[in-house]
């Protein structure tokens, strides 16, 4: 509820913005990757800001190329942007340029990828150590992994910091039980995660008691996976993101028991719509915690949510 | 008589990749069982072909003296182009297909034309190609991917990547297309006049150019093949996965390069080999597939296979080098 009051107050801030000033021009800076699924959804609630409040959305990404995007940030800044959204590609690598900006008087909101570290006016978005720890907890909880159990995590980018994060917060369920994981490199390419999948799987099935899917395109291509291995829907329990199309219909047809909603358009949507509080004047004295896990009871309500782009 | 067939088999550039294919098999086969069940045969096969499709058309190219880094960019650009204009109702399926076909070899042309007439090197050619080609599925479809589902039932789709079973065993259709088209490409270099021009072309072209070959027209013919074939492996892919990325494909061209010279394809060109190719391809991907059965930890994976391809590519040399003193 909170949540959802925080959202309805941001959008209308928003929209009120832009109809007592001239049009601004606003960064959406990305660390993720163009073609990564759930990046499109984040960069649609950028378009759409752009487009309901009539200011100039710059929208890049830098697909986890630190010195790139922190060239980008300082031409941002020389350019006098009026707001600054951005993601941190690695906890720590924006904390000199979020405090250039704050010397130019330029807001900057961290969205996505959170870092505590940069002195950033707000952050939008969630908390992957809380989803990882949510996700080992629902899969304990609902007596899917017991003590001892093998926990399979294939990602699409090892080391990269969402991975990283979720892990470490599983860890903090699975250590005390005596579960153990194994990540594994999926990679970025779909037909590639999905061999590489099935590889792993038609190998190790028999020792794999659940799959927690530390990303978007790993999560959405378990059905293939499964299928190709001949491995039934339910028979191992997943669970992980669930930000496209392929994972909510994954949900409804039981090959995943549930999965991480987090809210990408909004969070572009709100990340600029705070940045643009702050150029009028309001500064943001709060961050904004998004994301929701559902199961089968709700997969089709998020179904509706990606169809409509 | 038995002494010359040694010398017959010794001479022969495939010897050593199937030597490594057989050793390859029967290590991991003893590592774990599994490695030879119908599941993972099966699964195996599926994305092999898939890229054995371009590598089969770069062996070609690189017998020509060319290469092509752009057929990565065309895997991911082709199915996103049909899809698209299937999608939105712009086409049917199958006019989409060759639509995406026909850009294809388009892209193939201009890289050729670049490579022969502007004489710039198809490395550099190539890399710019697989930019531009990649910033245009990006770019086409906003990063989103393009849905496939709409495939099932259509003929086209059964056509190239179909699935059926022999017995447990599943077959892809797109395994006879890798078959088809590594014999008829395995004939055309080896018994044809086109076969004669493509390795005149790589090792020597200015006596091919002296001897009547037209050389420039021979090279961009198979820089239009590597890119339809690339095109054909992506709509392949798409179907198969049910699922048509922009960005899928990334990095394709250096595996598939990888494959072609495993097989016994000379880098620098003149030579080149189907079955060499084949083997080469199987030798790869089997890789792949076995370092996971044997219990590589997942994120050291990397770390196996650079050092296999290392050690693989010296123990090649090292049997390319005494077939070259022995013939």
């Amino acid at each position: 509820m909170l949540k959802k009051l925080a959202l309805f107050g941001c959008v209308g801030i928003a929209l009120a913005v832009p109809s007592v000033s001239q049009a601004k021009t606003y960064y959406w800076m990305s660390s993720g990757s163009p073609a990564d699924p759930v990046w499109t959804y984040f960069l649609a609630g950028a378009e759409q800001w752009a487009k309901d409040t009539g200011n100039t959305v710059k929208t890049s990404f830098y697909s986890g190329d630190v010195p790139s995007q922190q060239e980008a940030e300082r031409a941002a800044i020389a350019a006098k942007a009026d707001g600054i959204a951005t993601t941190s590609p690695d906890p720590g690598s924006l904390v000199e340029i979020a405090k250039e900006a704050k010397a130019a008087n330029i807001p900057m909101i961290n969205f996505n990828m959170r870092d505590p570290t940069a002195p950033f006016l707000a952050y939008v978005g969630g908390d992957n150590v809380v989803f990882g720890q949510n996700w080992a907890q629902y899969l304990v909880d609902h007596h899917l992994v017991k003590a001892g159990d093998f926990v399979w995590m294939p990602v699409e980018v090892p080391g990269a910091t969402y991975g990283v994060q979720e892990a470490q917060g599983a860890s903090t369920v699975f250590k005390p039980l005596g579960i153990k994981w194994e990540i594994t490199d999926a990679t970025l390419d779909q037909a590639d995660a999905i061999s590489r999948m099935s590889d792993y799987l038609t190998a190790n099935h028999r020792k794999i008691n659940a799959i927690m899917g530390l990303g978007d395109l790993v999560t959405g291509s378990i059905k293939r996976v499964f299928d190709q291995v001949g491995i039934k829907p339910g028979s191992i329990p997943v669970i992980g993101w669930g930000n496209t199309l392929d994972t909510t219909q994954e949900v409804l047809d039981g090959y995943v028991v549930a999965a991480q909603w987090q809210d990408p358009q909004a969070t572009s949507y709100v990340a600029l719509s705070l940045a643009a509080m702050a150029a009028g004047g309001v500064r943001p004295g709060f961050n904004v915690i998004t994301g929701a896990l559902y199961d089968k009871t709700k997969a089709g309500y998020y179904a509706k949510l990606l169809s409509t782009k | 008589m038995k002494n010359r067939f040694l010398q017959g088999l010794l001479a022969k550039a495939e010897l050593g990749p199937l030597i490594l294919l057989i050793v390859e098999i029967a290590v991991f086969a003893s590592l774990n069982s599994d490695f030879i069940s119908i599941l993972n045969i099966s699964n195996t096969l599926a994305f092999t072909v898939e890229l054995g499709l371009i590598a089969l058309a770069m062996t070609l190219l690189m017998t020509s003296g060319e290469f092509d880094l752009s057929v990565g960019s065309v895997f991911g650009f082709s199915p996103v182009l049909m899809w698209t204009l299937a999608n939105s109702g712009a086409t049917s399926l199958v006019v989409a297909f060759f639509v995406a076909i026909l850009i294809a070899a388009l892209i193939g042309l201009i890289n050729g034309w670049f490579v022969t007439r502007l004489k710039i090197p198809s490395f550099l050619v190539t890399l710019g190609m697989l930019l531009v080609v990649r910033g245009l599925a990006l770019f086409m479809t906003n990063g989103f991917p393009q849905r496939t589902w709409s495939a099932s039932g259509a003929w086209l789709p059964r056509i190239l990547a179909g699935e059926f079973y022999i017995g447990d065993f599943r077959v892809y259709a797109s395994i006879f297309w890798f078959l088809g088209s590594a014999i008829v490409l395995g004939y055309v270099l080896t018994r044809t006049k086109i076969g004669n021009w493509i390795q005149a072309s790589g090792g020597n072209p200015n006596a091919a150019r002296a001897r009547g070959v037209n050389v420039n027209r021979t090279k961009a013919g198979l820089f239009v093949l590597c890119s339809v074939m690339s095109a054909l492996a992506g709509t392949i892919s798409s179907i198969r996965t049910s699922a048509a990325n922009p960005d899928s494909g990334t990095g394709y061209e250096l595996e598939v390069i990888a494959m072609v010279v495993i097989g016994g394809t000379a880098l620098t060109g003149g030579r080149g080999t189907i079955v060499g190719t084949v083997l080469g391809v199987l030798i790869l991907r089997i890789m792949r597939n076995g370092i996971v059965f044997v219990g590589v930890p997942g994120l050291a994976y990397n770390i196996f296979i650079g050092a296999i391809i290392l050690g693989m590519m010296a123990l090649h040399s090292g049997l390319e080098r005494r077939h070259n003193a022995g013939a």
